[in-house]
């Protein structure tokens, strides 16, 4: 069924509201009902956690800015190795066959464990930082555009092989922009996940960054601080998902009210 | 009969089923294409009548056999950019208006940017679809894409012109519609036409000759002259002689 865009702001509304209730509810039921000790030290009251936000707004920001900033570098740099590789994998199939398990393997590895060992081979923050953010960016960019790049209607390509097209072109005029809408499916996944990425790297000894202030509101038991921080954290996550939404409708013009296929369905 | 035009000699096309048995598409096909001929390969599926055309097109190998296009290979054609194709679905890029989808061979073919927008001018008039330039094909019924497909091919201005089953998936109406749009435009440069088609009032309506071409294996079972008239309009359809060219090629699918 069509959502109007009517539907869509009720559908806004209803979440914001049962959003800021659902919270409320439990702040409420941890403290008065199940009378957990020390209750607002664990979920303080939404309300609380808006006056911290509010107070604290210049730092939150700056450390935001700082972490955002560093994963959208790693993005971008994610983005563009996926990019590459997925293009190189379908150009060959052996190196598809030869390539794929490496990159599963790739994805095994916790980033968790990852991040200090690669902090301690490149010994600066920033590089580790972008790399982890890429690390963790490449790998569903790649398998989503190469999946894109593998849907190209065989008559697509053959009507550019009718008339003797060169790779480059067949790539630069046809695969390419026919595989753009499961790129962004991709970029939409990952964006959120680099944000993630780049706040863990700044809780490994970032002198600067919302991870930062998530570990040191920890230790130092201010709770509201550290609510405050997984707002922002929550808020950036979202606005990263939102700004590739954006880019998707500036360059996909032709996609806006089009009947939805499968590549966008994640 | 002279080195220009098409031939086909001993033409045969084997390829491997799913349980890998050998399956022969075309068997023994031997026929001439005269220029500017408009010429129908018609048949029910399965009777190689695609394959033929995307052998034509050097899309696809032939296991044995040589076809000579104006005395070259169909790989050298090809290559010299000298045929325009059609296919049964409209074949449109989504990312691309009505008008840069008929520009993009044009692109490939690195032809000036101004003659390339006179052009697609042009086509858009000649398939009436001038209203419709900066339109995205979603925006478009089944018969208008179509339209920019056909818009597309003639625009490279080729010597041939393969057309695999454009309007299969057309409704009745709309296809009629198109079938004599399709002359009025040929009529104009008399380009050779290659026509695939599985509707046998479409081939007579539209060809010059029909070859029929019955399956398993698939072989030419009749090649039928259609002494009608032209110019042909849709009115055409309903009289007798047009009824007994349709009876007769009908009659030669008989005891296959």
């Amino acid at each position: 069924m069509e959502i109007t865009k009517k539907d869509r702001r009720i559908v806004t509304a209803v979440w914001v509201t049962g959003f800021f209730v659902l919270w409320e509810l439990l702040a409420f039921l941890i403290q008065f009902v199940m009378r957990v000790p020390m209750a607002n030290t664990k979920i303080p009251y939404f309300h609380t956690v808006v006056g911290t936000i509010a107070q604290n707004w210049q730092s939150l920001l700056k450390d935001s800015a700082i972490t955002f900033s560093r994963a959208a570098i790693g993005f971008a740099l994610g983005a563009a190795v996926g990019i590459i590789l997925s293009i190189i994998m379908s150009l060959s199939k052996m190196v598809e066959k030869i390539a794929f398990p490496y990159l599963i393997i790739s994805q095994m590895i916790p980033i968790l464990g990852l991040a200090p060992i690669l902090f301690n081979i490149v010994r600066d923050m920033d590089t580790a930082r972008t790399i982890i953010a890429a690390y963790i960016t490449f790998f569903p960019v790649s398998v989503n555009m190469l999946s894109g790049l593998k849907s190209v209607e065989q008559e697509k390509k053959d009507l550019l092989y009718s008339i003797a097209t060169n790779k480059f072109n067949i790539y630069y005029k046809l695969m390419i922009p026919a595989s753009l809408p499961y790129l962004f499916t991709g970029l939409k996944i990952t964006a959120p996940m680099a944000v993630t990425a780049s706040i863990l790297v700044d809780m490994l000894g970032s002198s600067s960054g919302i991870g930062v202030e998530l570990l040191y509101s920890l230790y130092s038991s201010s709770t509201d601080v550290f609510w405050a921080a997984v707002t922002a954290s929550a808020i950036l996550g979202i606005f990263s998902y939102y700004v590739i939404v954006f880019i998707e409708k500036l360059s996909l013009p032709y996609k806006k009210n089009m009947p939805q296929k499968g590549a966008d369905s994640q | 009969m002279s080195s220009a035009g098409i031939q086909i000699r001993d033409l045969s096309m084997t390829y491997n089923g799913k349980s890998g048995e050998p399956i022969t598409a075309l068997q023994n096909i031997n026929f001439d294409i005269r220029e500017g001929e408009f010429i129908s390969l018609l048949g029910p599926s399965g009777c190689g009548k695609t394959t033929l055309l995307r052998i034509i097109a050097d899309l696809l190998k032939p296991s044995s056999g040589d076809i000579s296009i104006l005395g070259k290979t169909p790989r050298e054609i090809r290559l010299q950019q000298k045929y325009g194709i059609v296919f049964q679905s409209p074949v449109l890029y989504d990312w691309r208006t009505v008008r840069r989808n008929i520009c993009m061979p044009m692109e490939i073919m690195k032809i000036p940017k101004k003659e390339r927008t006179a052009r697609i001018t042009k086509m858009l008039e000649v398939v009436g679809l001038e209203d419709f330039g900066y339109k995205y094909p979603f925006e478009l019924s089944g018969g208008m894409q179509q339209r920019v497909g056909i818009a597309r091919a003639l625009a490279l201005d080729p010597d041939f012109l393969l057309m695999d089953e454009p309007f299969s998936a057309l409704d009745e109406f709309t296809r009629e519609k198109l079938n004599e749009d399709l002359l009025n435009i040929w009529s104009k440069d008399k380009k050779t036409v290659i026509f695939v088609t599985h509707n046998i009032p479409e081939a007579v309506f539209l060809s010059d000759r029909v070859v029929v071409l019955s399956p398993h294996p698939g072989r030419v079972s009749a090649i039928v002259d259609i002494d009608l008239p032209r110019p042909r309009k849709n009115a055409l359809r309903e009289e007798a002689i047009f009824y007994e060219y349709v009876a007769k090629i009908r009659k030669s699918f008989e005891g296959v």
